[in-house]
């Protein structure tokens, strides 16, 4: 449905067409005026060439995802376009722009009569190859005509475009420049509009564009990080780019390892020689990693894991999303290991998440995973800057661990049984604080302790942490009104999708209410009886096909009990939930409770 | 001014569980007098280990100890000392934690030239779990898991090491326990990845005549041997009819974590002037 103050438009081509960076200079643009921008990018398995798409929302008022479907697609080949059939969904009154000099035959194309109604085709090859004498201006061109066509921020354009070639001689500025215009130009003397689309906005305050790996690293950099290892793996390379060019600006150490056990082991020597520590990986560096998680449990080291899951099993999906690396997350350790998992649900939470994560993981000496994925992790929003300078959740704060006081020196014990579960932790350096640190089981002091008696004391000391941190913050988000009767409850990246269907729901009449929690485990279980306590009804969105969040869920609440039926809603594939999914699932779930009524 | 340390000042007080004349107690005895030799602070001190009879090490040594995972000693040691490094780090483990499950780290460790001190403590086979073959069992000899005889060539590590381009590779002999504390004060002495393998005998599955047929078959490098020489020390490494003894190769290039301070840290600070600050870093996402 058109809206002209909140518009999708999907631009797809080959790689060599300038896509990705027509996109980003779009994104930029908006972002300067203050716009709610929402930015995916989609590339074939290709390393080079090959076909990308860029699906860019701008909004004058806040959004929470991509959008469902397409109200611009602007194509600079048909044939690249076809591969994303399925992820660029187009509006039944879409509005195409395409290239005029296509080698696909218009009835080729699969559009309905109706998405045909409103089909410009500009020469943006041509227009370039006038201006300039090659071909590789043509995104710049489309810009300018597509931001012609449809009132879209054009200084702002030409801004961002200067920007992006400031590093460039002038000549390369004026050419894209020149290039911009050349398109709007040639939609006003050439193209008669015939649509009823034009942009509308209020400009404010600029806003930062931020990827979620790049909060994630940000948020990192912000908690006082000091050392970072890590080996490459999609979707969350983009961390261990960031942190090694900007950690040694401030003396810190980021390697490069051989493999996952490496880099899980390194981060493991530097917390214990003091150091706040952190590595990044996706699913199957999670479970290579898992051995390492058990030690730092029981070593009572403190660690920051970041996984930003894919689709799996194996290399399974990995430039696409998925919520299937749950419960590897909180139990794929060996042992009775206790570990924290938090989950972000944007990219601002991304930021939020991992500055928790190093309060708790450096408060309670135990592994925190900031479990992301791919969806919020490769995907760029724009963001309000005082969301990230100022400190406004209150756990914004930096956590030195404890150390032994010089009276806990004199007969130092590392893991001495204190109420909460913590004790004084010397590093390296310390005189006095020498000490046996260990995944063999041990007696207070360090020393190997087989005995039954301590491994059961022991076990208690290093789960007894998690009674405090369940107390110290609160961690859900709840949406719509309290005494509805139906529920969503959801976690992670499905909660843009969620907020905007309850929101959807809630204007049309129907009441139902959403619960999103951002710590996983340890389980707080009492929101979530509260939550489901009026229930009649919850959904449980989730992109994994096994079901993995409601079987979590199952074990800890007796939804029966309090009447409340549950609809599991499990999506897999690889693609993120829409919000008329969730919006479609409200409305029968609605629909059977007031034929029950 | 503080009294010199001991080397029974560097020993925890946790009695070993090794077995009645195992090599590894003479090995304990040369690390903590050479640690008197260096008069090294014990705060100042990691050693870290895997899994094993020899990895039980740190437990009895007073140092910022730790045993953790079966063949990660190399990655954990490396996180140290890159988190700090003046401290003096020692890796310490046996044939089958470092040749076997933690082979692949081997080969980083040493290209990278981390100034960490790696001890393999070589009995031939796996103690901990009582008499199973491990990669430097040799040819044919019956264990618990080769009831028809160990298969697969025996491996090298002397070689290994060379080829691997460890800057200091060494090799002893705790039948020679002041061999011994010579070979590892020179492994901590030398500036960057320092190996030694150390013949440390198991009585139990090996046999009691070990500490014999070893001695039998050790020969020591003289004063002539050019330790600097590649071809040389792969010559002599390739012997294994005479074990020698000694510094085989020996090698000066610039460790990490100076390359790291050099080429990485200072050209970064450059960049920032030394210190980061949320706000700079937030430049770079404005549109």
């Amino acid at each position: 449905m058109l809206n002209n103050k909140n518009i999708v438009i999907g631009i797809a081509g080959s790689g060599g067409d300038g896509v990705i960076s027509a996109g980003e200079i779009l994104v930029n643009a908006a972002s300067s005026e203050g716009l709610y921008v929402f930015m995916l990018k989609s590339f074939g398995p290709q390393i080079r060439g090959g076909e990308s798409s860029v699906r860019v929302r701008m909004s004058d008022l806040p959004v929470q995802t991509q959008g469902d479907k397409i109200d611009i697609l602007v194509v600079l080949s048909w044939s690249n376009f076809l591969r994303f059939k399925s992820e660029l969904i187009l509006e039944e009154k879409v509005i195409i722009v395409s290239e005029t000099d296509d080698p696909m035959a218009d009835e080729d194309i699969p559009l309905t009569e109706e998405q045909r109604e409103f089909w410009y085709k500009i020469p943006f090859a041509k227009l370039s190859e006038d201006l300039t004498g090659a071909k590789l201006a043509k995104n710049i061109v489309m810009l300018g005509a597509v931001s012609e066509l449809f009132s879209l921020p054009k200084d702002a354009l030409q801004k961002s475009i200067q920007k992006k070639f400031k590093h460039k001689e002038q000549s390369v500025i004026d050419t894209n420049i020149g290039a911009l215009k050349a398109g709007a130009n040639y939609v006003i003397e050439n193209v008669k509009k015939v649509d009823p689309l034009h942009f509308e906005y209020e400009p404010k305050e600029p806003r930062l564009v931020m990827q979620g790996n790049e909060a994630v690293a940000l948020g990192a950099m912000y908690a006082g990080l000091d050392f970072y290892a890590g080996y490459p793996i999609t979707p969350s390379t983009e961390i261990m780019e960031w942190i090694s060019k900007y950690l040694p600006q401030k003396g810190g150490v980021s390697m490069q390892m051989e493999d996952e056990l490496a880099s899980i082991n390194a981060i493991m020597g530097a917390s214990f020689a003091g150091k706040k520590a952190m590595t990044a990986t996706s699913g199957p560096g999670i479970s290579l990693m898992n051995e390492g998680l058990g030690l730092a449990s029981m070593a009572e080291l403190p660690l920051v894991v970041v996984n930003v899951q894919r689709g799996g099993p194996s290399t399974g999906l990995p430039t696409k999303t998925e919520q299937s690396d749950l419960m590897q997350s909180i139990w794929g350790s060996h042992g009775d290991s206790p570990r924290v998992v938090i989950a972000p649900s944007d990219v601002e939470d991304c930021f939020d998440c991992t500055v928790l994560a190093f309060y708790i993981a450096e408060k309670y000496q135990m592994p925190v995973i900031i479990l992301s994925d791919q969806f919020i992790g490769h995907r760029k929003e724009s963001i309000s800057p005082e969301s990230i300078a100022t400190n406004k959740h209150g756990f914004r704060l930096t956590y030195n661990r404890d150390v032994p006081s010089p009276e806990e020196l004199e007969n130092y014990e590392r893991y001495k049984i204190t109420e909460t579960g913590v004790s004084p932790m010397s590093y390296l350096g310390i005189k006095g604080g020498e000490y046996l640190g260990s995944g063999i089981e041990h007696s207070e002091n360090g020393w190997p302790n087989s005995n039954v008696e301590m491994h059961a004391a022991m076990t208690e000391k290093r789960w007894k942490k998690f009674d405090y941190i369940k107390e110290e913050f609160r961690f859900e988000r709840f949406y719509g009104p309290e005494d509805a009767k139906l529920g969503v409850i959801a976690w992670g990246s499905t909660k843009g999708a969620v907020k905007e269907a309850v929101k959807k729901a809630n204007d049309m009449g129907i009441p139902v209410g959403a619960m999103i929690p951002q710590l996983i485990f340890p389980f707080l279980i009492d929101p979530f009886k509260e939550f489901i306590r009026h229930k009649s009804r919850v959904i449980i969105p989730e992109l994994s096909y096994a079901g993995q969040f409601r079987r979590y869920l199952r074990g800890f609440l007796r939804f029966g009990q309090y009447g409340c039926k549950v609809t599991p809603f499990r999506k897999t594939g690889g693609a993120p939930f829409m919000v008329s999914e969730i919006l479609d699932k409200i409305k029968e779930e609605w629909a059977k409770m007031e034929t029950e009524q | 001014m503080s009294e010199l340390m001991k080397a029974s000042d560097y020993k925890s007080g946790l009695k070993p569980i090794w077995c009645p004349g195992c090599g590894d107690y003479g090995f304990l005895n040369a690390l903590t007098k050479t640690f008197e030799e260096l008069q090294l602070k014990t705060e100042d001190v990691a050693v870290c280990s895997g899994i094993g009879c020899s990895s039980r090490t740190p437990g009895y040594v007073k140092a910022y100890s730790f045993n953790g995972i079966h063949g990660r000693v190399l990655p954990f040691a490396s996180g140290v000392k890159m988190a700090r490094p003046d401290a003096t780090v020692i890796a310490v483990g046996g044939d089958g934690d470092g040749f076997s499950i933690g082979a692949g780290h081997i080969g980083h460790a040493a290209r990278k030239n981390i100034n960490i001190t790696y001890l393999v403590l070589d009995n031939n086979i796996y103690g901990l779990t009582k008499g199973q073959a491990s990669p430097t069992t040799p040819l044919g000899v019956k264990t618990k898991t080769t009831f028809y005889g160990n298969m697969g060539t025996t491996l090298n590590p002397v070689r290994m090491l060379i080829a691997y381009n460890a800057s200091f590779v060494a090799r002893t002999f705790t039948g020679n326990p002041k061999h011994t504390q010579q070979m590892i004060k020179e492994a901590i002495q030398h500036p960057g990845f320092s190996f030694v393998e150390i013949l440390s005998p198991c009585v139990t599955f090996r046999g009691q005549d070990q500490f014999k047929l070893i001695r039998e078959k050790v020969t020591y490098l003289d004063e002539s041997y050019d330790c600097s020489d590649e071809v040389k020390a792969f010559e002599v490494a390739n012997n294994n009819d005479r074990m020698a003894l000694g510094v085989i190769f020996k090698q000066f290039r610039p460790t990490y974590d100076e390359i790291i301070m050099e080429n990485v840290i200072k050209k970064a600070q450059a960049l920032s002037n030394g210190t980061v600050h949320i706000d700079t870093l937030l430049e770079q996402f404005k549109p």
